[in-house]
């Protein structure tokens, strides 16, 4: 079982946040295909937010094909995340490097690029949600 | 609602029955005691008009009625006040100011049908006690109606019996209701209700005497008809020739010689005299038969005030402004 | 799909002011929608009109498609001063909810008072500020509302009674689905428990929409000044700022800026509320026919 907590001010929404921290654990394999998620009512108790989000953060999760819901039952774990990518990592974080290394030719320094990153990274994933 | 409005007024309502019981008990007790005084002190015929019985009737009267009366005396004036203030003006102002109405008219049942039910239930149990108080002075009075005559339309009395408490205490109750959607905090609606009535009273007991055109009669045995227990409006001389006037001109029956203008004994003199020389007093008084004519000429009377200062409750309640 | 609550060119005059003019706004029903704004800006005016505790000057309020006055069945109303009986007992406040509600949930509402360990032989004028408000929570709640409407919930209490008298009323929620209208001026607190906003400002509806939809359509720029009419030209601009040189504005638009001169973050609900209130001709209303999408 999974125990949610909240960034409260980040500026990231709440729903997002709880999608987020379950695919974090589908890829530490802290959650595993058949585990069954808190019921709403489970994590508003913890949590002290709107049922609404948790369910729009589950229903999220379903359409990414992460999860399903057994009506009566509750939201179930359908698939885990990270197990085919391992050489898919190896490609991505050589071609990071190179760009790290291309940042420094360009006279930019460790904080620079973090913030590029981010940057790029708030935007590529707003896009995707907006 | 019936649990609600006992729940929120059961203090007035016990209170009110206690008064109303030690209030019958007085009467009880002070009756049932005038009733053997009288049976074991009173010679026969008496108590009663007879001049033997004069003796007797005063004492009945000073040790039996008279304490007793004085206590009930009050209650027109007492009464009102107590309920208008206790009973009516509570009923919202207390809501409002603790702002509980906004708890009370969001529930399922409307602001109307809680107002109705409330003013029906207490407007209800208000009728019945004045009418028990009333009933029970009813009984009580006949016990001495021999020593101290009939007093049926006298002011005092009138107030206490037939269905006239049951009007005044409805109407100081809604009166109460009224004012406090007018103030909206208790304690000024409950002075305002008590103002209000202490200056309802007399403007309605010096109305009394034109609730009917009164009867006029002409007699010179007058007493008589003062004692029979109706009201009197006012009288005046009537000379020999048929003329009214409220003095006598000066010359006819100057007091004898001797006897000090001023004294009770001149004008019993004067009076002898003045029949004598043929003038007649023309009373105009209401006789006691008129009772409950004046009983529910009073009684619609307030409670055509009870309905419109009802009304004024309802609609500031309903149309509601926070 | 029917808003649970609906405004329609509401207004409300006390004497010669409005505190409330040319209202139009819909909560969708199953939504925890937050009221938001100033002190005086007319919220409590709103609610009440809302609760039928006051009758609207112009315009007519709807819940779930019938008037106020006949839905009472379906509301329940939490006042700010948190109304009870002093000389009551919590179970005569059960018995008045009883009394005077025909879809009463007695069991409930025992169950829930059970839970946070309130007595019910207790008077009500002796319980602390927290459980006179869960107390009140109950009875509200005990009605089986389908809409429940709260006047500043948390002021003045401590800040785990806040937590406390929230998580309740989110177990509720996540329990019956009931549409939540609360109003509060601390936009902090409502971060992740509303997930609707309406804004009311100077009297009259300024942002009305979904929190999340809300949050995201908005950022905050920062780039060279010299740039920054030009392309403010380009969006609608709720608040500028910046010194010198460099500019900041908070703009309603997601896109990313095309000058690479410019970076953009996101910003959380506070920000955005803030600089809304701070421009009160600014609106963020939905498009009339979308008011009561879901």
């Amino acid at each position: 079982m999974i125990e949610f907590h909240l960034d409260r001010g980040s500026g990231v929404a709440t729903y997002l946040q709880l999608v987020h921290q379950v695919r974090h654990a589908l890829r530490l394999g802290a959650l595993r295909p058949g585990d069954r998620l808190p019921t709403a009512k489970e994590v508003v108790a913890q949590l002290t937010i709107n049922p609404n989000t948790v369910l729009k953060a589950y229903r999220e999760l379903e359409r990414e094909g992460l999860v399903v819901g057994r009506p009566g039952l509750g939201t179930f774990v359908e698939r885990s995340l990270g197990e085919t990518s391992m050489s898919d990592r190896v490609r991505l974080r050589a071609e990071l490097v190179q760009w790290v290394r291309n940042g420094r030719q360009a006279g930019l320094d460790q904080e620079d690029m973090r913030a590029l990153v981010a940057t790029v990274l708030g935007d590529m994933f707003r896009e995707e949600i907006a | 609602m019936l649990w609600l409005t006992w729940r929120q007024h059961r203090t007035q309502i016990l209170v009110t029955g206690g008064l109303l019981l030690a209030l019958g008990l007085l009467l009880l007790v002070s009756g049932l005691r005038a009733t053997a005084y009288i049976s074991e002190h009173a010679p026969s015929g008496c108590p009663g008009p007879a001049a033997a019985c004069s003796g007797v009737n005063s004492a009945i009267y000073h040790d039996y009625y008279h304490p007793v009366f004085t206590v009930f005396g009050l209650l027109p004036l007492v009464g009102s006040a107590l309920v208008g203030a206790f009973w009516g003006a509570p009923l919202l102002a207390a809501e409002f100011e603790r702002g509980t109405n906004a708890l009370a008219w969001t529930q399922s049942v409307s602001p109307g049908r809680w107002l109705m039910a409330k003013l029906g239930l207490l407007g209800g149990m208000v009728v019945v006690a004045a009418l028990a108080l009333s009933a029970m002075i009813g009984a009580w009075l006949p016990v001495f109606r021999g020593a101290v005559g009939d007093k049926t339309l006298e002011p005092g009395t009138f107030t206490i019996t037939g269905v006239v408490p049951a009007a005044w205490w409805l109407f100081a109750f809604v009166l109460g209701a009224a004012a406090g959607t007018l103030f909206r905090r208790t304690l000024a609606a409950m002075a305002v209700t008590v103002a209000l009535i202490a200056l309802t009273i007399p403007a309605v007991f010096f109305s009394r005497d034109s609730y009917a055109e009164p009867v006029r009669t002409v007699t010179t045995g007058w007493t008589a008809l003062y004692d029979r227990g109706g009201s009197l409006v006012r009288d005046a001389w009537v000379t020999p020739s048929g003329q009214e006037v409220i003095t006598p001109p000066d010359g006819v029956c100057p007091p004898p010689p001797g006897v000090d203008a001023r004294s009770e004994r001149a004008q019993l003199l004067k009076d002898g005299c003045l029949i004598e020389e043929g003038y007649r007093k023309a009373v105009y008084h209401h006789p006691p038969e008129r009772f409950w004519r004046f009983q529910w000429t009073e009684t619609g009377i307030l409670l055509t005030g009870a309905l419109a200062l009802g009304g004024l409750a309802v609609t500031r309640t309903l149309r509601r402004r926070s | 799909m029917t808003p649970a609550l609906e405004a329609t060119g509401l207004g409300m005059r006390y004497r010669r002011t409005w505190a409330l003019r040319d209202c139009s706004v819909a909560v969708p029903s199953g939504r925890v929608a937050a009221l938001v704004g100033p002190n005086g800006a007319g919220k409590t005016t709103l609610l009440h009109l809302a609760v039928g505790m006051l009758a609207p000057a112009t315009g007519e309020v709807r819940v779930f498609g019938r008037p106020v006055r006949e839905s009472m069945e379906r509301i329940a109303f939490l006042a700010q001063s948190k109304p009870l009986y002093a000389g009551f007992r919590v179970e005569e406040m059960l018995r008045f909810g009883r009394e005077l509600n025909p879809r009463w949930d007695g069991a409930a509402a025992r169950r829930r008072l059970a839970d946070l360990g309130i007595p019910l032989d207790r008077r009500v004028g002796r319980l602390s500020g927290g459980q006179r408000t869960q107390v009140a929570l109950t009875v509200a709640l005990a009605k089986r509302p389908d809409l429940l409407v709260l006047d500043e919930p948390l002021a003045d209490l401590d800040p785990l009674a806040r937590d406390d008298v929230m998580r309740g009323l989110m177990e509720a929620v996540a329990e019956t689905g009931l549409t939540v209208l609360l109003s509060s001026h601390v936009v902090s607190e409502l971060e992740g428990v509303c997930d609707w906003l309406v804004v009311v400002n100077g009297g009259r509806i300024q942002v009305s929409g979904d929190i999340d939809e809300l949050v995201a359509g908005h950022r905050l720029l920062t780039g060279p000044a010299e740039t920054a009419d030009a392309l403010a030209a380009r969006m609608p601009v709720v608040s500028r700022g910046g010194a010198g040189r460099q500019a900041t504005m908070l703009v309603r638009d997601a896109t990313p800026p095309l000058d690479p001169r410019w970076t953009a973050r996101p910003v959380n609900l506070e920000e955005t509320v803030l600089a809304y209130l701070r421009a009160p001709d600014l609106a963020a209303l939905p498009r009339p026919s979308l008011a009561s999408a879901r």
